[in-house]
C-alpha cells in the first residue's frame, strides 16, 4: 500500500540546525553567571581514602566551590541497583573514580584547581579478571551488595552483581541425546559507544527553588525520576530541558555529573556547567561490557542442535549503577540462542564487580558479544562436521510459532527468506576470485522496542500543524518520522508539519529514547493523536460547513469559540509484539599472509523490516551501525592493564574513518506486519552485531584462521598463520 | 589582546595566552557552531577555516589567530541561503546527531574550494579527519559528490 | 592549561634572544599540533611560548642541486610544493602520509624534526635521503647529519637556546629511485605500526647495486638506518632473495617498542616485510630511472 509522505525519502529541517551549527546541544547551553565544574578523579583502582586536603584549591583566585563526599549526603546514585556514591566516600574502587569536584570561573581554573587538591590514599588488594573476581578469596569490592537498594537477590559470591538466566527444555538431557558436542570460549573487548559529544550538563537553580537541568541524557523524564531520587527533592522541583544529542549509542542514560553539577549550583548560588573531556569518557563513562563466553552445544549426526549451554562472564567493573534494566544484567544474553530453534536451552550470564571502569549499555546491549560467540560457534560446529555454514544454519532457523528463551512468540518469521537473500546479493556460493580470499556469512534478530510516550497535535490558525513531544533527538531521525506519520494521518504536506520539542513540564511520563523503540511507540502516540485530532477537525469542519480540508479556516473558526483544537495520546507497548526482524550479513574479505591484515572486498547486509517510513534514514540506521559493527571487530579496543586504561584518547582507540567502509550492498526484504505506525518495525540496532562473526567467518575461509577474540587483529592473524603452518 | 576577523567581521579580544581558538570561538565569541569532541585534533569537530585552511581549533591557540581570517560554519551560509555543501548533506541524509556535521561541512567545503571535482577516492583523503559515529559515512560521501555535481551544474 | 607569557617575534635573532632570556622555562612553538596537546594534558608547563609564527625568513623551499626547507615550511606546503614533488617526489609522498590535511596545515618540519618523535613520518624518509639539519644558536650557526640527530625518545641534538632553521636535503644520485611504505593495519588515520624509506642506486651497468639506503620509524627510541641491511645490498647484482635477506637483516637490528600499534614481536616482524618491500619499489623504480637516464 502507498503512502504520500510515509515512505518518501524527504530530508528536513532538523537537518538545518545542524548544517548551520545553530543547533544547540547541552554543552553549548550558557546562562549568566555560569561557572564551569571538574572532577578530580582517583589515580588508583582500589584504595581507601585517608585524607583529602582541599585548602590550597579552595584559595586558587577564581574558584568558588571544592566539595568532596564529607559535603554530600550519603546518598546512592544508580539507574536499577543504587551502588555508587556521588563522590567517593571513603574508598575509591576503579581508575577514574570521582572524589572531589571543583566549581570555578572558567575551565583552566578549575583544571588548575584540581592540580591543587592532596588526597592521601592507602592501597588495597585489587581484581581485575571476572573470573578471578568470582573465585574464593578475590577482594571484594563491596562488602553488602545485597543491602543496595535495586540489587537482585541472587549472589553466588559478594561480587556479582546479578544473574540473567533463560532457560527452555531440559539442557543435560538434550546433551544426552546429542551425537556430537563442541564447546569454545570466546573474548570480546572494553569498548566505548564512540558518540562525538561527551557527556555535557548544566544545571541551575531558579530563585523559587526550581532546578533546570539541560543535559545530554535520552530519557528525560527517568533523569527527573533519578535526580529526584539523588537529590532528595521532589520530581516537581526538577524540570529538564530538552537538548539535541551528538550521538547516543545506549550510553547517555545516566546521571553521570549532573548531581555535582547540582550541588556546586546550590553552593555557589551559580548555574553550573560540567563537561567530561574524551579522556574522562575513555577512562570513566560507561562503554560497552566486555565478555568471556563459553558455549556447548550438542547437535544430531545430521546437523540439528538439541541443546545448548552458554555461560557468559560480562566484567561489569566496579558499579552496577550503569546498567537499567530491571536483572541489572544484559538483555541481550537471550542471543545466545541466536536465530535458532533450540529445544533444550540454559544461558547463564553473570555481570560481575572488578577495579574497572564500571560499564553500561551501548547498542544493543550484550548482543555483539553473544553473537560473536554464538555466529563463530556455528561455522566451528559446521567444518568439524563437514557442512556448509549456511546448511547448518538452514537446518536450524527459527520458525513461525516458535518461542524464544526469554518468552517472545514468534509469527511471520523470516529468518529463511533473509539467509537466502543475503546469500545470493553476495555471491556467496560462487568460485573466490583469488587465493586468500574468504566469505562469511552470520545472522541476528532484534525485536522491536517497548515502552511508552505521550504525544500532543495541534492545529494552529495558520492552518499548521504543531506535533508536541518530549522526545530528545539524538540523531536517529526520529523527529522526522514522527512528523511524517502526522503529516499522513492528517493529509498535509509535510511542511505543514513542525515540531515542537518539549520539556518535562509539558508531559506526564516517557520511557525516552532507546532499545529501538521510538518508531513503534512515539510513532503510535503520535499516530493516534493525530488520529484523534482529524476527527476533532471535521467535526468542527462539519458544525460550522467548512470544508474538510480547509484548516486555517477551520481552525480560526474554533478559536473564535475560544477553542483549540488539539489532541493527545499516550500509547503504551506494555508486550513485545509477535515479530521480530532479522539480519544476515555475508563479509568477503582478503588476507594479506605477509602481514595478516584483513582487508574487507565486500559486505552484504540483509534486512527483514516493516514499512520503511523514511528510506534515508532507514538506510542510515543501517549502514551506521554496520560500521560500528566493523570498529567492534576490527580496531576498537579499550586496552587496559591492572586497571589502568592505557587509549585516553582518540588517537589511540581508534574509530573507523571514512577510508575504513567497504564496498556495502544492503538488501531490504519488506513485510507489513510491524506493530509501529503503518506496519513500520525497527532498524536502530539491527546491522551491528552480526558483522563482527561474519569478518571471523570470512577470516577462517579465507586462510583456516580462527580468532576467537575482538578485534580480529593482523598481528592476530599473522601469528595464528604461522602457528598453523608450524603445526 | 588579539584582533581577529570572524566570519567577515573584526574583533577585538582581551584573552588568556592559554586561549584555544575553538574556546575563543565558542565563549569569549558565542559561536557554539563548532565543537569539542576529541580534544586532540582527531576527530574533527572543531574544525575551521584559518585563512582558508582548515586546520583544528581545539589544538591551535587563539593567539596563533591574531591578525588574520577564521571562517566558521556559522559563517558558511550567504544571505539566510545555505551554501550549496550544507544543502546537499541535508538533501543526502549526510548528517544524523549532527554533532560532527559543523566539522563536515566546513572540512568539505574546503576540498570543493580547493578542488570543485574530487574523485571518490579523493573526497576520502581528505575527509579522512572528520570522523562520525552516526552515519557510517555513506551518505557523507554522497553528500559531498552531490554537492560538487550541483556546483558544477 | 597554566597561564604563560606568550610571545611572537618577527625574526629569528629576536626568537633566540628571548630564549636565552627565559632558558628551560621556555617554549618554541610553530604549528602547535604537538606541543599544544601537551600543554592542555599538563605534561608540558613552559612559562614563556615564542611563537615563530611571524618569523620572516623561515618558509621557503630552495632548489640547490637538492633541496632545501625552511624549517617553518609546513607539511601540506611541502606535500604540494612542485619544486619537491618534481625534484624529491618520494619527499612529497611522505608528507602526505602525515595525519590529516588538518594537522599537515599547522604541522611544521622544523617543528616534527625538534619533536623527535620516533613514530613520525618525514624524519625517515629524510633519513634515506642523507638530509642534514641547519641548527641556530643566538651565538652560532651548525649543521648536524640526520643520521646524528635523534639520540633518543623526544630527545635530538639540540641543545637549550638553539632552533632548527631548516633541513637540507641532497638530490638523490643518477640511476636512483626511491620509495616510502606506512603500515597502517588498524585503520586509515593512525602513527604507522612500521615506516619504511629506501632509496637505491644502481651501478652503470643498471643491474648491479651501488647502494641502498633503508631508514626505519616506529622500530624503536628513534627513527634508524638498517645499516646492517644496507651493507649487504650494496655492490651486489639485485634479486627477490637478496631483498628478503635484506629484510631478515633489518629485522635483527630494531628493537621495538610495544604499542598500542603492534607488539614489538609484532613490529620485528613486519620490519623485514616493510624492508623487503619498500627496497623492491625502490629497485623498480631505480630500474625506470635508469633506463630514462642511463
Amino acid at each position: 500500500m502507498a503512502h504520500r509522505i510515509v515512505g518518501q525519502p524527504v530530508g528536513k529541517l532538523e537537518g538545518i540546525g545542524k548544517v548551520s551549527g545553530q543547533a544547540r546541544y547541552s554543552g553549548d547551553v550558557t546562562l549568566p553567571g555560569l561557572v564551569w565544574g571538574k572532577a578530580l578523579r582517583s589515580p588508583l583502582p582500589h584504595a581507601r581514602i585517608v585524607r583529602i586536603d582541599t585548602s590550597r584549591a579552595r584559595a586558587l583566585p577564581g574558584v568558588l566551590a571544592v566539595l568532596t563526599a564529607q559535603d554530600l549526603p550519603d546518598i546512592l546514585v544508580g539507574r536499577r541497583m543504587f551502588d555508587m556514591p556521588m563522590l567517593a566516600r571513603d574508598r575509591v574502587r576503579f581508575v577514574g573514580e570521582k572524589v572531589a569536584v571543583v566549581a570555578a570561573v572558567d575551565p583552566d581554573t578549575a583544571e588548575e584547581a584540581l592540580a591543587l587538591i592532596d588526597v592521601e590514599y592507602e592501597d588495597l588488594s585489587a581484581v581485575f579478571d571476572p573470573v578471578a573476581a568470582i573465585k574464593a578469596g578475590a577482594p571484594v569490592l563491596h562488602e553488602n551488595p545485597a543491602a543496595y537498594e535495586g540489587a537482585p537477590a541472587e549472589r553466588p559470591h559478594p561480587n556479582v552483581q546479578s544473574v540473567l538466566r533463560f532457560k527452555l527444555g531440559d539442557v543435560e538431557a538434550g546433551f544426552g541425546q546429542a551425537d556430537r558436542i563442541f564447546e569454545h570460549t570466546f573474548r570480546t573487548q572494553l569498548d566505548h559507544q564512540g558518540y562525538l559529544e561527551p557527556h555535557a550538563g548544566v544545571v541551575a537553580i531558579d530563585d523559587d527553588g526550581r532546578i533546570q537541568v539541560w543535559a545530554s541524557n535520552k530519557m528525560p523524564f527517568r533523569l527527573k525520576e533519578l535526580l529526584s531520587h539523588a537529590l532528595r527533592r521532589p520530581p516537581e522541583q526538577i524540570r529538564v530541558n530538552l537538548t539535541p544529542i551528538g550521538g547516543d549509542f545506549g550510553g547517555k542514560g545516566s546521571l553521570m555529573d549532573l548531581p555535582l553539577a547540582y550541588h556546586l549550583a546550590r553552593v555557589t548560588g551559580r548555574p553550573v556547567k560540567m563537561l567530561m573531556r574524551y579522556a574522562e569518557e575513555l577512562m570513566a563513562g560507561n562503554p560497552r561490557h566486555p565478555s568471556v563466553i563459553t558455549m556447548r552445544t550438542g547437535v544430531t549426526r545430521d546437523g540439528r542442535i538439541i541443546a545448548r549451554r552458554v555461560k557468559a562472564l560480562f566484567n561489569s567493573g566496579a558499579y552496577a549503577a550503569f546498567k537499567p534494566a530491571p536483572s541489572v544484567n544484559l538483555g541481550g544474553t537471550a542471543m545466545g540462542a541466536g536465530v535458532y530453534r533450540i529445544p533444550n536451552l540454559l544461558i547463564e550470564a553473570f555481570c560481575v564487580y572488578s577495579n574497572n571502569i564500571p560499564c553500561g549499555h551501548a547498542r544493543s546491549p550484550g548482543e555483539p558479544q553473544m553473537v560473536f560467540a554464538g555466529e563463530s560457534h556455528m561455522d566451528m560446529i559446521a567444518r568439524e562436521l563437514g557442512m556448509d555454514p549456511a546448511d547448518l544454519r538452514r537446518k536450524n532457523l527459527l520458525r513461525d510459532g516458535d518461542h524464544l528463551a526469554n518468552g517472545h512468540h514468534l509469527e511471520h518469521v523470516r529468518a529463511s527468506d533473509t539467509l537466502e537473500a543475503a546469500l545470493k546479493a553476495s555471491h556467496y556460493a560462487e568460485p573466490k576470485p583469488g587465493p586468500w580470499i574468504g566469505r562469511g556469512m552470520a545472522m541476528t534478530h532484534r525485536h522491536i522496542g517497548v515502552g511508552f510516550t505521550n504525544a500532543r497535535v495541534r492545529l494552529e490558525t495558520s492552518g499548521a500543524v504543531t506535533l508536541s513531544i518530549a522526545l530528545p533527538d539524538t540523531g536517529t531521525g526520529a523527529h522526522l518520522v514522527l512528523c511524517q506519520v502526522v503529516a499522513e494521518v492528517l493529509g498535509v504536506t509535510l511542511d505543514e508539519v513542525e515540531i515542537e520539542v518539549a520539556n518535562t513540564d509539558d508531559f506526564e511520563t516517557d520511557s525516552g529514547v532507546g532499545g529501538s523503540r521510538v518508531t513503534h511507540t512515539g510513532g503510535r502516540a503520535a499516530y493516534h493523536a493525530a488520529e484523534k485530532l482529524k476527527q476533532q477537525i471535521e467535526s468542527e469542519a462539519s458544525k460550522h460547513g467548512i470544508p474538510a480540508g480547509a484548516l486555517a479556516e477551520i481552525a480560526r473558526a474554533a478559536a473564535k469559540d475560544g477553542r483549540t483544537l488539539e489532541a493527545s495520546h499516550f500509547y503504551d507497548a506494555k508486550a513485545h509484539a509477535d515479530v521480530t526482524s532479522f539480519t544476515a550479513q555475508v563479509a568477503e574479505v582478503a588476507i594479506d599472509p605477509a602481514t595478516g591484515q584483513v582487508t574487507i572486498r565486500h559486505f552484504t547486509t540483509a534486512h527483514d523490516v516493516g514499512t520503511i517510513i523514511n528510506p534515508i534514514g532507514h538506510q542510515g540506521q543501517i549502514e551506521g551501525g554496520l560500521i560500528q559493527g566493523l570498529g567492534f571487530a576490527l580496531m576498537e579496543e579499550m586496552k587496559t592493564e591492572d586497571g589502568r586504561i592505557s587509549t585516553l584518547s582518540l588517537g589511540d582507540f581508534k574509530l573507523p574513518t571514512i577510508q575504513d567502509i567497504p564496498p556495502l550492498t544492503t538488501v531490504i526484504l519488506q513485510d507489513q506486519v510491524g506493530p509501529g505506525p503503518f506496519n513500520a518495525k525497527a532498524i536502530g540496532e539491527g546491522s551491528i552485531s552480526a558483522v563482527a562473526p561474519a569478518i571471523a567467518n570470512a577470516v577462517a575461509d579465507a586462510c583456516g584462521v580462527r580468532i576467537l577474540d575482538l578485534p580480529i587483529t593482523a598481528e592476530k592473524v599473522y601469528f595464528a598463520l604461522r602457528e598453523k603452518v608450524a603445526r | 589582546m588579539i584582533r581577529l576577523t570572524v566570519n567577515g567581521t573584526v574583533h577585538e579580544l582581551e584573552v588568556p595566552a592559554y586561549r584555544t581558538l575553538l574556546d575563543c570561538l565558542r565563549y569569549d565569541l558565542g559561536l557554539t557552531g563548532s565543537k569539542e569532541g576529541c580534544g586532540v585534533g582527531v576527530c574533527g569537530a572543531c574544525t575551521v577555516l584559518l585563512d582558508g585552511k582548515m586546520i583544528s581549533s581545539c589544538i591551535a591557540l587563539a593567539g596563533f589567530a591574531d591578525g588574520r581570517s577564521v571562517t566558521t560554519v556559522e559563517g558558511l551560509a550567504q544571505d539566510e541561503r545555505l551554501h550549496p555543501v550544507q544543502q546537499a548533506f541535508v538533501d543526502a541524509g549526510g548528517f544524523q546527531c549532527g554533532i560532527c556535521t559543523p566539522g563536515q561541512v566546513v572540512s568539505a567545503k574546503a576540498l570543493l574550494d580547493a578542488n570543485p571535482n574530487p574523485t571518490e577516492a579523493e573526497i576520502k583523503e581528505w575527509m579522512v579527519g572528520n570522523l562520525c559515529r552516526c552515519t557510517g559515512y555513506y551518505k557523507i560521501v554522497e553528500s559531498i559528490r552531490s554537492a560538487a555535481q550541483r556546483s558544477r551544474a | 592549561m597554566n597561564d604563560f607569557d606568550y610571545r611572537s617575534p618577527r625574526s629569528l635573532d629576536e626568537a633566540l634572544a628571548i630564549l636565552g632570556e627565559y632558558g628551560e622555562d621556555a617554549r618554541v612553538v610553530a604549528g602547535g599540533t604537538a606541543l599544544v596537546t601537551m600543554m592542555r594534558q599538563r605534561l608540558v608547563q613552559p612559562r614563556c611560548l615564542v611563537s615563530l609564527r611571524d618569523v620572516q625568513g623561515l618558509g621557503r623551499i630552495e632548489a640547490n642541486g637538492g633541496l632545501r626547507l625552511g624549517a617553518l615550511v609546513t607539511h601540506r606546503d611541502a606535500e604540494v610544493s612542485p619544486l619537491v614533488q618534481e625534484r624529491i617526489p618520494v619527499l612529497a609522498e611522505t608528507f602526505r602520509r602525515v595525519a590529516t590535511v588538518r594537522i599537515r596545515h599547522m604541522a611544521t618540519i622544523g617543528g616534527a624534526l625538534a619533536h623527535g618523535d620516533p613514530n613520525q613520518d618525514p624524519p625517515v624518509t629524510l633519513l634515506a635521503l642523507g638530509a642534514t639539519v641547519n641548527i641556530r644558536s643566538a651565538r652560532a650557526a651548525r649543521e648536524v647529519p640526520l643520521t646524528e640527530f635523534f639520540r633518543d625518545y623526544y630527545e635530538t641534538a639540540l641543545e637549550p637556546g638553539e632552533l632548527v632553521t631548516a633541513v637540507t636535503v641532497p638530490a638523490p644520485p643518477a640511476r636512483s629511485g626511491a620509495a616510502f611504505l606506512k603500515f597502517l593495519p588498524r585503520t586509515a588515520d593512525d602513527y604507522a605500526t612500521v615506516a619504511a624509506a629506501a632509496i637505491v642506486t644502481l651501478e652503470r651497468d643498471g643491474v648491479r647495486c651501488r647502494e641502498a639506503r633503508i631508514a626505519l620509524g616506529s622500530v624503536g627510541v628513534t627513527p634508524l638506518r638498517a645499516t646492517s641491511a644496507e651493507a649487504l645490498l650494496g655492490g651486489q647484482p639485485l634479486g627477490e632473495s637478496l631483498l628478503q635477506a635484506a629484510g631478515e637483516a633489518a629485522k635483527t637490528a630494531v628493537d621495538p617498542l610495544t604499542d598500542h600499534r603492534g607488539s614489538a614481536a609484532y613490529k620485528r616482524e613486519m620490519t623485514a616485510v616493510m624492508v623487503g618491500r619498500v627496497l623492491g619499489q625502490a629497485w623498480e623504480a631505480a630500474r625506470r630511472s635508469a633506463q630514462a637516464r642511463p
